[in-house]
């Protein structure tokens, strides 16, 4: 019972059962289950205080769950104390030791283990490389910038070959340009050892970039478990369309119906239309649409298909590679529309009346009441 | 230069800081100045400059046993106090425990207790149960002397050590006294040595406490305070005073100044981040 799971490529490498942690009266985790399968870099994204820094460090055993169970390659680890788990971190500030070499910091965990000297090094020498930081072995941590000490904590937290890595926002103190090379190289070294990696953040950008999956937490509870697109294309939740991305919601009554979709009417020419075969006629729907799905005309026209509203220009934001328009709609919601920054959108200046189209499969409905 | 201080007030401020200094030290000059006047009677006029009252302390075996006394109990104390603060310290630092107002309160109160009540308890306490006094006994008061003190130069340097670093080593496979012995201790160390001498110094010119339960043992400063009766031996004993002042003084500038250093090297380790790490404790 204790072994037959180990080389079984179907059990999961961490195995979260109805995990509740509790601090004093806060609800910290609330039964949450996840099957974090090996190999997989998944991400715990959510705002601070979801729960998700408190699920990573009972992964590691800094804190033990109130409730539930923990299971590292099929065997429970609950009450285990950290250095006896096969799981390595990686802290938010790096967490190196100030008073040791970098060698001697990647090499820390080989010395516990009584490696002889001279392998340790050949092991050290192999992680920097993989990191990209041949030559360093003899540099105190302090004489290092921000990214490379990031590549000395991984090395120190891989060399052990853990089970799984756990980051705890490791990117959060580095600056956007360093970041983003940051998190093509965390990507490379994920794919490049197999190792599963479990990321914490707060920065939907980065959780969409790396992960295989995302947990989207919010209040302690895992709110939607998905690749990136399912997540970001079609959130389960008002909090996941929220968090995810820029997001337009506008709550409408459901007119008729046509076919499999709801139609809710403003006037003749406008209307906004989504699949909802569940939806019937009078039905209260919350529909999303993200900003960059939205087409912008200038003036107002009229078509055939999909949803349509006008609405005035309140400000537009140049970002660059796109553009940001605030459009005030009619039916009293202000619309974010995102447009490549060449397009002939260039012209449409504050005050303009435009006019907003969009498919309907690009809408989707966070909520349902009657 | 602050310009909000009109020239006559910082006239006035200089002149205080001047006050100040000559108040605090007109004594101990005086003291080393009379440590080579060549007259039997320690007082003015000058008579001419002489080290034979450090040559007379030499030859004297009853001042040297006291030394001697003192900088065994000086050197228990200071190990011992250091031994017991650290772990205090800690505890104060990273660990929540029921009543830890009262504790600390219980733990810090010798530094309000006056030492004549606290050497006639200790007085009492031996007695009853039958410890007999010693040089072993003034350490035990010592100890006790010293120890908010030890404990009050090594919490601010705890508190800087962020509690990730504990936390990485664990993780690393490390079990709690391998963490301490390999993380925690060697970036403690410059409070360590702080905390000794601290402890040293404190235990070496305590005369009250000690003058209650010395039993047999004489330390230096009770032996000084001994000699006061015999005006003829007190110039060597002042010039055994100035010595051991001269020694202090260099001891704890040697400390300060190296803490200063290494506080500056792992600063600079750290990349200047220390406080940031350790404000970012648990979270999310």
């Amino acid at each position: 019972m204790m072994h037959a799971s180990m080389d079984d490529p179907t059990t999961p490498a961490i195995s979260l059962r109805g995990v509740t942690k509790r601090f004093g009266d806060v609800t910290a985790v609330d039964d949450v289950s996840l099957d974090i399968r090996e190999g997989e870099f998944i991400t715990l994204l959510g705002p601070s205080g979801c729960g998700k820094t408190t699920t990573m460090r009972m992964i590691a055993g800094f804190e033990e769950p109130d409730d539930g169970q923990i299971l590292l390659r099929g065997h429970d680890v609950v009450g285990i104390p950290p250095n006896k788990r096969e799981v390595n971190m990686c802290f938010q500030h790096y967490a190196l030791f100030p008073h040791m070499t970098v060698e001697e910091n990647i090499a820390y965990s080989l010395r516990l283990k009584k490696v002889p000297k001279d392998q340790r090094h050949g092991e050290v020498v192999k992680m920097l490389e993989i990191v990209r930081l041949e030559g360093y072995e003899g540099r105190r941590p302090g004489q290092l910038s921000g990214g490379q000490q990031q590549r000395v904590a991984l090395a120190r937290a891989l060399i052990n070959e853990p089970a799984a890595l756990l980051l705890d926002e490791p990117l959060g103190a580095l600056d956007v340009k360093l970041r983003k090379q940051m998190e093509l190289e965390l990507k490379r070294i994920q794919l490049e050892l197999g190792t599963t990696f479990v990321y914490v953040t707060h920065d939907q950008e980065e959780a969409l970039s790396m992960s295989d999956r995302i947990a989207v937490m919010n209040a302690g509870v895992i709110e939607q478990l998905g690749t990136p697109r399912e997540v970001y294309d079609h959130p389960d939740t008002p909090f996941v369309a929220d968090f995810v991305g820029v997001l337009n919601a506008v709550e409408l009554r459901v007119d008729t119906k046509d076919g499999e979709d709801a139609v809710m009417r403003i006037d003749d020419a406008e209307r906004i239309v989504v699949p909802a075969a569940g939806a019937g006629e009078g039905a209260m729907l919350l529909v999303a649409v993200r900003p960059e799905r939205i087409q912008l005309e200038p003036g107002e026209t009229d078509g055939a298909a999909g949803s349509r509203v006008t609405g005035k220009v309140a400000q537009v934001v140049y970002l660059g590679t796109l553009t940001q328009f605030h459009v005030d709609t009619r039916i009293g919601k202000r619309f974010v529309v995102h447009r490549l920054s060449d397009e002939g959108t260039a012209g449409v200046a504050e005050g303009d009346t435009v006019t907003l189209t969009w498919t309907r499969e690009d809408a989707s409905i966070l909520r349902e009441s009657v | 230069m602050n310009p909000a201080i009109s020239k006559g007030g910082r006239r006035a401020l200089w002149a205080m800081f001047v006050l100040l200094t000559i108040f605090l030290y007109a004594p101990i000059v005086i003291l080393i100045i009379f440590s080579f006047n060549n007259r039997e009677i320690v007082s003015f006029p000058w008579e001419g400059f002489t080290t034979r009252w450090y040559h007379e302390f030499l030859r004297n075996s009853e001042l040297l046993n006291a030394l001697k006394t003192s900088a065994f109990v000086a050197l228990l104390t200071a190990i011992m106090t250091t031994a017991l603060a650290v772990p205090a310290a800690i505890a104060f630092v990273r660990r929540r425990f029921f009543a830890k107002g009262l504790v600390s309160g219980i733990l810090l109160a010798p530094l309000v207790i006056p030492l004549v009540v606290f050497g006639i308890s200790l007085l009492i306490l031996f007695n009853t149960i039958g410890i007999p006094q010693s040089a072993l006994t003034i350490a035990i008061g010592h100890i006790v002397i010293a120890l908010p003190f030890a404990i009050l130069v090594l919490v601010p340097r705890i508190e800087r050590i962020p509690p990730s670093l504990e936390e990485a080593s664990r993780d690393l496979g490390a079990g709690g006294l391998t963490t301490f012995r390999l993380i925690t201790l060697p970036l403690l160390f410059p409070a360590l040595i702080s905390a000794a001498l601290i402890s040293y110094t404190i235990s070496f010119d305590e005369v009250v406490v000690a003058s209650f339960i010395n039993g047999e043992a004489t330390t230096f400063p009770l032996y000084l305070y001994s000699q006061l009766r015999l005006p003829r031996k007190l110039p060597a004993v002042i010039a055994v005073a100035v010595v051991v002042m001269v020694v202090s003084v260099l001891v704890v500038v040697a400390s300060e100044v190296g803490r200063v250093l290494a506080d500056r090297r792992l600063e600079r380790q750290t990349g200047g981040s220390v406080e940031e790490l350790a404000l970012s404790g648990g979270k999310g």
